[in-house]
């Protein structure tokens, strides 16, 4: 019994020194930093402009942390969307990542995502307008933070406009006053007016919004019906066909970057798009581009909202949570940074910065600003963050309307086509 | 084939009368030693993963959430309430018929050229094997999508419109970048026709045969199992067909559909969707089509492959 009780101690001995040699090791190796950098993975999605500024950006973080090397890397959304998707599930999420409203619920539920009040101490999100934070929270856990606040816009050609003699859009035009526009500017500038709305699931949400509906209802099942759709639907393919919006050909080759939307390849007077990159126009659109509301339902309600442009998320088995989290808060509340980052991913959430820069915003920032501005308290506040299958629906929406534009199916066939697969994507 | 395989396990016991079972033994682990790399990855990287995918496609795996079991329904899904996925079989049923026919005849064209060419065979040989081994690259689907995308090469030239932004002529444009690879195919042709004697193709030159007759009385029977090695390799090939329609179409199988492959939908069901045990339920359909095509190809060859060793007997 003695020297069993010996040898026991002995193990426990053994052990604890192994553990005091190792928890040594690390130590000191974290504090004379000879474990060498913290190196960061941060990807996002977005145009040339956005990679401009968030090199920059990310620099000026690098130069102020020295022990952080933050390696960037950037896509175009839909390819970012199943690059993601496939690290992600293969567990080699990048320690900081840009998340899209559509994203957060799949990916926190799914426990990709680390819970960020654990970095509090990194990452301060108090001036932060409460509602526009909330819609990070899953199950009241805040896994994302939002960077920014965007709101859907028809950008047009400013040129082409004024050279057709059209009247700049004003906040609460309707959908009829907007088809009357597509067909003026069509008539007197030989160029589509706009892109063909009918394969965006976001100029729909806008739409049935105007209407009093909306996407999904509270339960997670759609809020609207063929009936519906079939009528947005029948309503853009008579432009189409009318060619005062852009044709099939033109409309397909739409991937979400700007460069192959019809306006950037010169092929129509206007798109629909988000505000935020909307810049990426500019460099598309020599003339010049004008930023105008959504139309709005025939009585005049609002269906275009404010929404966050997007979020940061860290990773839930990043080996850096700290160094990830202060690289968010830097990109988020830091001056120097939000002046680099301007509005590029939509007008800062950080209230204080909102207006601290408000005065210093240039070019493009300041006109997505002045956007902002005139629709400001005119609109209906946003809908609760879709479910995880939307995102897939996006997509699929893009093809069901793909047959109605080339004429194999009717309106009706695709919009019932449609629900089918939406009842199946949201069952699973 | 056959003939020249002997029984390797008889030979060694005739070489090797007193081997004893423990010397044996020891070779043979020797022998698993020098496999092991192959075994490894055989079974890791390839049966492994094979047997995961056939679980996962009975369940409703998300990537992100443990999987469920949920019995034949991803499979009964697909064949009775997605028809996505009957566009996306013809869509591939169609590729393979255009494509293979046309690349092996282009092939067999090309090597029949270069095979009475003295001078400059090697250079024209390597030249025309290239697009092969540059073909697969997403590089070259890109360019392959700015070539016949509007405003590009062929609508400046032809006037015809982007190609690959109307229905009907997509699926053509993905066809030709696989025709244009028609190298491998090529090279294996060359050294079937180098097989044949040149006396029977003479002996038909005294008896008064043409050229065509000789190319369908000699050509044509002497080098059947090498057109029948291509054809079931390029048609395994073509149903997997992948990258030139990803790049072409940006990933969405358009416009309509009309590139919609097999392997494509498959792809967009699991890595767009997240609907892994669907995928995983399509793959093994393909498998089984695959295997169902190529037994009926084996079939087939009764009636036209003529083996040389045949006629010994």
């Amino acid at each position: 019994m003695p020297g069993n009780r010996t040898r026991k101690s002995c193990a426990t001995a053994v052990v604890l020194a192994l553990c005091a040699a190792l928890a040594g090791c690390s130590g000191t190796d974290e504090a004379s930093g000879v474990s060498g950098q913290a190196v960061l993975r941060y990807t996002w999605w977005g145009n040339p402009d956005r990679a401009a500024r968030t090199q920059a950006a990310v620099e000026l973080f690098e130069k102020q942390n020295p022990g952080i090397d933050v390696q960037t890397s950037f896509a175009g959304y839909e390819a970012y969307k199943q690059k993601l998707a496939t690290q992600a599930a293969g567990g080699d999420a990048p320690d900081v990542m840009q998340l899209d409203y559509r994203m957060i619920d799949q990916y926190a539920s799914g426990g990709v995502l680390l819970d960020l009040a654990g970095q509090r101490s990194a990452l301060d999100t108090g001036e932060f307008e409460p509602g526009l934070l909330a819609t990070g929270k899953v199950d009241g856990k805040q896994y994302a933070v939002p960077q920014g606040r965007g709101t859907e816009t028809m950008v047009y050609d400013t040129e082409k406009w004024q050279a057709a003699g059209v009247e700049p859009p004003r906040v609460g035009w309707t959908w009829s006053e907007w088809a009357d526009a597509m067909r003026k500017v069509t008539a007197r500038t030989g160029v589509p007016g706009g892109t063909d709305p009918g394969q965006s699931e976001d100029a729909f949400e806008i739409w049935l919004r105007g209407q009093g509906r909306s996407l999904y209802t509270g339960d997670r099942q759609l809020g609207f019906d063929a009936d519906d759709l079939t009528r947005w639907w029948t309503f853009t393919d008579k432009l189409r066909r009318e060619g005062v919006v852009s044709s099939a050909e033109q409309t397909t080759q739409i991937d979400g970057t700007v460069e192959n939307t019809p306006l950037g390849r010169g092929k129509a007077a206007s798109d629909v798009n988000w505000d935020a990159p909307a810049s990426g126009y500019l460099a598309l659109v020599p003339t010049g581009i004008s930023l105008a509301p959504m139309p709005a339902g025939e009585d005049g309600t609002p269906g275009q909202y404010f929404k966050p442009s997007m979020f940061m998320g860290v990773a839930a088995d990043s080996g850096h949570p700290e160094e990830s989290a202060r690289l968010i808060d830097f990109m988020l509340n830091d001056r120097e940074a939000a002046k680099i980052l301007g509005a590029t991913r939509g007008i800062p959430v950080n209230e204080s910065i909102r207006e601290d820069i408000a005065a210093d915003l240039k070019d493009f920032d300041k006109t997505i600003y002045d956007y902002q501005a005139t629709v400001e308290g005119k609109l209906n506040p946003p809908p609760q963050a879709p479910p995880s299958g939307d995102s897939a629906l996006q997509t699929t929406f893009q093809r069901d309307y793909d047959q109605v534009s080339y004429e194999r199916m009717s309106p009706r066939e695709a919009a019932e086509n449609y629900i089918t697969e939406a009842k199946a994507e949201l069952r699973s | 084939m056959t003939t020249t395989q002997s029984p390797t396990t008889a030979a060694d016991k005739g070489v090797h009368p007193t081997d004893r079972p423990a010397r044996r033994r020891r070779r043979e682990g020797a022998a698993w030693v020098f496999l092991s790399p192959w075994v490894l990855g055989a079974c890791v990287l390839t049966l492994l993963p094979m047997a995961v995918s056939l679980y996962l496609s009975f369940t409703d795996y998300d990537l992100f959430n443990a999987p469920n079991w949920v019995g034949l329904r991803n499979y009964t899904q697909m064949f009775t309430e997605d028809p996505r996925y009957w566009r996306s079989v013809v869509a591939t049923l169609t590729y393979v018929v255009i494509a293979v026919p046309l690349q092996l005849a282009l092939a067999l064209l090309v090597a029949l050229a270069l095979k009475n060419m003295r001078r400059g065979r090697g250079f024209y040989r390597s030249a025309f094997y290239a697009p092969s081994l540059l073909g697969a690259s997403m590089s070259i689907a890109l360019v392959w999508r700015a070539i016949f995308n509007d405003g590009g090469t062929v609508d400046n030239l032809l006037g015809a419109g982007g190609w690959v932004n109307r229905p009907g002529w997509a699926l053509l444009a993905v066809a030709l970048l696989t025709v244009w690879q028609f190298g491998a195919p090529m090279v294996i042709f060359l050294a079937g026709l180098q097989q044949i004697p040149g006396e029977l193709y003479e002996a038909a030159e005294v008896d008064g045969a043409g050229a065509w007759r000789r190319f369908l009385s000699i050509t044509v029977p002497m080098l059947s199992p090498v057109i029948f090695f291509n054809l079931v390799l390029q048609t395994i090939q073509a149903f997997q067909v992948f990258t030139p329609a990803f790049a072409i179409s940006a990933g969405k199988g358009g416009p309509a559909d009309s590139t919609l492959f097999y392997t494509l939908y498959l792809y967009d069901r699991g890595f767009v969707a997240s609907h892994m045990g669907y995928a995983s339920a399509m793959a093994w359909v393909l498998l089984l089509a695959i295997g169902a095509v190529t037994a009926i190809l084996f079939r087939t060859s009764r009636s036209w492959v003529f083996y040389a060793s045949e006629g010994d007997r």
